[in-house]
């Protein structure tokens, strides 16, 4: 029973590391981190609720988010996530390896 | 490790977290209302739920839970085989557990697996002489309880005590609870005056007076000094024994060293030595014992003693008992599991459509097993519970099979590894049965399946290994019931056998002064004398009489004879013969009638010539051609002769199967006042009989208050009803047979229950064959007799098989019969038509159904 896996919109893992990247900007609801996805990535990346709130409650059951109740915009009761301390470091090694990664298929990608 | 106890905490949490993700779904939901369309909230849901908890634990859960609905929806299919299940699992808790406490469990010695029993029983000059010799063991000599009588505390009482060499304790390894167990030359004549009592004794006499140490008590008029309590735990060689002392060896007193009681021989390997080594040591010595003794013995007297662990010595005939009912409770559990099996294929195959069904909405082979794994584990857990319930209940009723003084008869009880091992042996069965024919009817082709779902789908070959099921059932069904009956046929035979007395209104009470009471005999016949005059004064009281036995009561007084016209040879030494000492009254009161001669009279005192009445199969044996009277017997080493002066007719005097042991040639009576032996001592330890109309109680009360009369220092036993002495003897064996007739009787609705079930399936099967059979002309009472015999066929193939495998069993069971042969046909014939009768009737309601087919409905249906 180790980690699940998100559904494979994306490529794996990714979904993870794009919420931490998000929540490093500050605390936000699960709405607001779809659409600030949606809106950085041009509307390239739309993440459907089936997938973001399964991703939420992994990064929370492996404690890389902490989940608050507070008011939205609108006044309704929202939940919003924090990073924590372990999310961010998590957050730092994720990418790195992102990265490596992202380099390595550039890097098969662009051979002559 | 951490992620797994967050997980934990989450799913405890679930049904918080669940209703936190909705409302923020909901809000998820009212902000993108203007943006783009709601995406799967459902599987939102399923795939954060995944994030809180185990999946696989939810999973079970789940599965559990259908399985639990599946179960309650087929009431009928669940109760039967819940209830076979359970039959078969508590019948084998329970007779399990008293077999793993008497047999099994270590006895509660120190390293208990060294311990032998030398079988046959020996003098304490042969105890000598092993232990002396022995290289390669240890040897203890211990008699069986014997009552005695213990005087100087209170009120005269009896108790049971044990004569022990002083290695007894320390060879078994066993302490005592307080003071010390015997030093080594405690058993050498001057040191033998000391005692240790049970813990019960100290608690129930002594009311657990810690100074109790050092406290002298008289037991059987000789002063013994307490030097120990033994342990609540220490119960040997019976649960009886209330307290042990040493016994006297003294090779100087020939008689007693070299026949002054025979008594059994333990023994502890020695540390290094094989078994087969200790066997090959004791046989080469007992070969040639019978050579030593003073005076002649049968030849090879004690040769063939050999050794058996002390576990299978302590457990007796019991050990038999429980083998027979082992393996019986086990044919139960067979036919249980059998019947399940079928149960199972028939409704695996019935649920081929629906596990099509799942597999095309598509559930995963993997997901249809492990649910199909659990409707099975559900059932036979149900059944296991069921089951150990019930065998926790049957084994207080198992337990009359032990005779209460084995040691470890208090430490029975529900032995948890055996429910388990059943519970497991019918998980199996429901893995293999109810599983696999489910999954490869399942998986083979779902389009077929889901079509002739229908109950026009015949063609399973599943239904010729139920068939196979059922023969095997029925076949191990007849031999329990075969079994069954020669067990009854013969509890029928004992208990309406003639013991040659009549036991009704006679009431016993055992009244022993100590010998030293009696070192003058007249001085006990005249206590004995005065106390029949005074109970024939009793109200209600019709006769009295006084005899050292009583028929049947366990006590087996034998004494070596010289018989005239059959001098000693070496192949046939003294015989020894049952040896009566009675009161003239005694025959009259049992009703013993004399077949010739005279019987005793007031006249056949001390000082009278000596005679002797013998039982009849005693004057065929050893006079068949001559007048018995007139002839004599003497006690070995007798000088005078006594004359026999009448014939009697035979007693059980040991049993109700039989008169006495094989060892035993015969039975013979003497006057109570000339019963001396070869020391002029007379029996002490005496029965007085009353016949009377007076209630028991009263009447018992009476003669306790007449004994206590005549003399307060000699102890008045308690009295018991010849009935149910005669009762009593073989209550082992009655309860034996009936649990094994309960056995048979639940092997028999199993099987029952399996041929109709198999028969019903058939017919429901078969609905749309029969229609045609109908509307082409068959009629119901065509169809009936088809159905009849199918069913027929099946048991009557079960019958031939199991009548085989009768024939070959029943003679395990021949040691427990009797006056009826393993092979006794009226009870074969019987038992087959009864089962006949069984299968009929467990088919009519099938067959009957299969008659009242209305072939218009099916076959539009169709």
């Amino acid at each position: 029973m180790g980690r699940t896996t998100p559904p494979p919109e994306l490529l794996p893992g990714t979904l993870d590391l794009l919420v931490l990247r998000v929540l490093s900007l500050g605390p936000m609801h699960g709405y607001g981190i779809a659409q600030r996805l949606k809106q950085v990535s041009d509307d390239v990346l739309q993440v459907g609720e089936s997938s973001l709130y399964p991703a939420l409650q992994r990064l929370r059951l492996n404690g890389w988010v902490n989940a608050e109740w507070g008011a939205s915009e609108n006044n309704r009761r929202a939940r919003y996530y924090t990073l924590t301390a372990a999310g961010r470091k998590q957050l730092v090694s994720e990418r790195e390896e992102f990265d490596r990664m992202a380099g390595a298929i550039q890097k098969v990608l662009r051979m002559a | 490790m951490l992620l797994a106890w967050r997980r934990f905490v989450f799913w405890c949490r679930r049904a918080e977290l669940e209703r936190e993700l909705k409302e923020e779904l909901e809000l998820h939901a009212s902000l993108a209302r203007n943006g783009k369309e709601m995406g799967n909230i459902t599987l939102a849901k399923e795939e954060s739920r995944d994030m809180w908890g185990f999946r696989s634990l939810e999973h079970l859960l789940q599965d559990a839970r259908y399985a639990i609905r599946v179960l309650i929806k087929n009431p009928a299919f669940s109760a039967v085989a819940i209830l076979s299940l359970a039959l078969g699992i508590a019948g084998n808790t329970a007779i399990f557990s008293i077999v793993n406490a008497l047999l099994i469990r270590p006895l509660p010695f120190q390293d208990p697996s060294r311990l032998v029993r030398i079988t046959n029983l020996h003098p304490q000059a042969l105890f000598e002489y092993f232990q002396q010799r022995s290289k390669t063991m240890d040897i203890a000599s211990v008699s069986p309880g014997f009552e005695i009588n213990l005087t100087g505390q209170g009120p005269a009482m009896r108790v049971t005590a044990s004569a022990t060499s002083a290695n007894l304790f320390s060879l078994l390894g066993a302490s005592v609870e307080k003071g010390r167990v015997f030093s080594r030359d405690e058993d050498r004549p001057g040191n033998d005056g000391v005692v240790i009592l049970s813990h019960e004794l100290w608690r129930e006499k002594f009311h657990q007076d810690p100074d109790i140490l050092g406290r002298t008590i008289t037991l059987g008029g000789m002063n013994r000094r307490i030097v120990g309590i033994a342990p609540a735990s220490f119960a040997f060689p019976s649960n009886k024994v209330q307290l042990w002392f040493p016994i006297r060896i003294d090779s100087r007193v020939v008689t007693q060293y070299w026949a002054g009681a025979f008594v059994p021989l333990v023994a502890r390997l020695r540390p290094g030595v094989a078994l087969a080594q200790a066997q090959a040591e004791i046989h080469s010595l007992a070969a040639n014992v019978w050579k030593l003794f003073p005076w002649p013995m049968p030849k090879r007297f004690n040769a063939d003693s050999t050794l058996i662990s002390l576990q299978t010595d302590l457990a007796g005939e019991t050990r038999s008992k429980l083998f027979i009912l082992l393996s019986a409770v086990g044919v139960v559990l067979v036919i249980a599991c059998a019947n399940v099996a079928s149960l199972l294929l028939a409704r695996a195959t019935t649920r081929r459509k629906e596990i099509a069904m799942r597999a095309a909405l598509g559930a995963g082979s993997a997901r249809i097993v492990r649910q199909l794994l659990t409707e099975s584990v559900v059932l036979a857990l149900t059944a296991g519970i069921c089951g150990v319930l019930l065998g926790a209940t049957a084994l207080s009723l198992f337990r009359s099979v032990v005779p209460p003084d084995i040691p470890g008869v208090a430490q029975i009880a529900v032995d948890w590894r055996v429910a388990v091992f059943a519970a497991a042996l019918s998980i199996l069965t429901g893995l293999a049965f109810g599983v696999v024919p489910a999954l490869s009817a399942g998986n083979l082709n779902l389009v077929d399946a889901m079509k002739t779902g229908s109950q026009r789908s015949t063609t399973d070959s599943w239904i010729a290994l139920r068939t196979w099921l059922i023969v095997g059932e029925v076949a191990l069904t007849l031999v329990l019931v075969v079994g069954a009956g020669l067990l009854m046929k013969s509890l029928y035979g004992l208990t309406n056998v003639n013991p040659g007395f009549n036991s009704q209104k006679i009431l016993t009470v055992k009244i022993s002064p100590n010998q030293s009471f009696c070192v003058q005999r007249e001085a006990c016949v005249a206590f004995y004398n005065r106390l029949l005059e005074e109970s024939r004064g009793l109200s209600g009281v019709m006769e009295a009489a006084v005899a050292n036995t009583v028929p049947l009561d366990g006590q087996l007084p034998q004494i070596a004879t010289e018989v005239e016209d059959h001098p000693r040879t070496p192949d046939f030494p003294a015989p020894m013969l049952w040896a009566g000492a009675v009161t003239p009254g005694y025959l009259r009161l049992m009703q013993i009638p004399l077949v010739t001669g005279r019987a005793f009279t007031a006249a056949d005192g001390s000082n009278a010539p000596p005679v002797i009445l013998i039982s009849t199969s005693t004057a065929k044996r050893f006079w068949p051609n001559t007048n018995p009277l007139g002839k004599h017997i003497r006690r070995a080493g007798e000088t005078s002769w006594r004359t026999i002066v009448g014939v009697v007719a035979d007693v059980r005097q040991f049993n109700l199967a039989n008169n006495s042991p094989t060892s035993i040639a015969g039975a013979m009576y003497m006057p109570y006042a000339q019963a001396v032996d070869t020391n002029g001592q007379i029996p002490v330890g005496m029965n007085l009989l009353v016949k009377t109309t007076a209630n028991a109680d009263q009447a018992a009360t009476d003669i306790r208050r007449v004994a206590i009369g005549a003399n307060p220092d000699i102890p008045v036993g308690k009295a018991s009803a010849l009935t149910q002495i005669v009762g009593d003897s073989i209550s082992g064996f009655r309860s034996t047979i009936w649990i094994f007739l309960s056995f048979a009787v639940a092997a028999l609705v199993l099987a029952a229950i399996g041929l109709y079930g198999l028969m019903s399936y058939s017919v429901s099967q078969r609905t749309y064959e029969i229609s045609v059979r109908m509307a082409t002309g068959a009629t119901g009472l065509n169809i009936l007799r088809m159905i009849l015999a199918q069913s027929l066929r099946t048991a009557l193939l079960g019958m031939v098989v199991g009548l085989a495998a009768s024939l070959a069993l029943t003679r395990f069971l021949s040691g427990m019969l009797f006056d009826v042969t393993p092979t006794d046909a009226r009870v074969l014939v019987g038992v087959c038509l009864f089962l006949l009768a069984v299968a009929v009737a467990a088919t009519s309601v099938p067959a009957w159904r299969a008659a009242r087919i209305n072939p218009i409905r099916t076959l539009r249906a169709e």
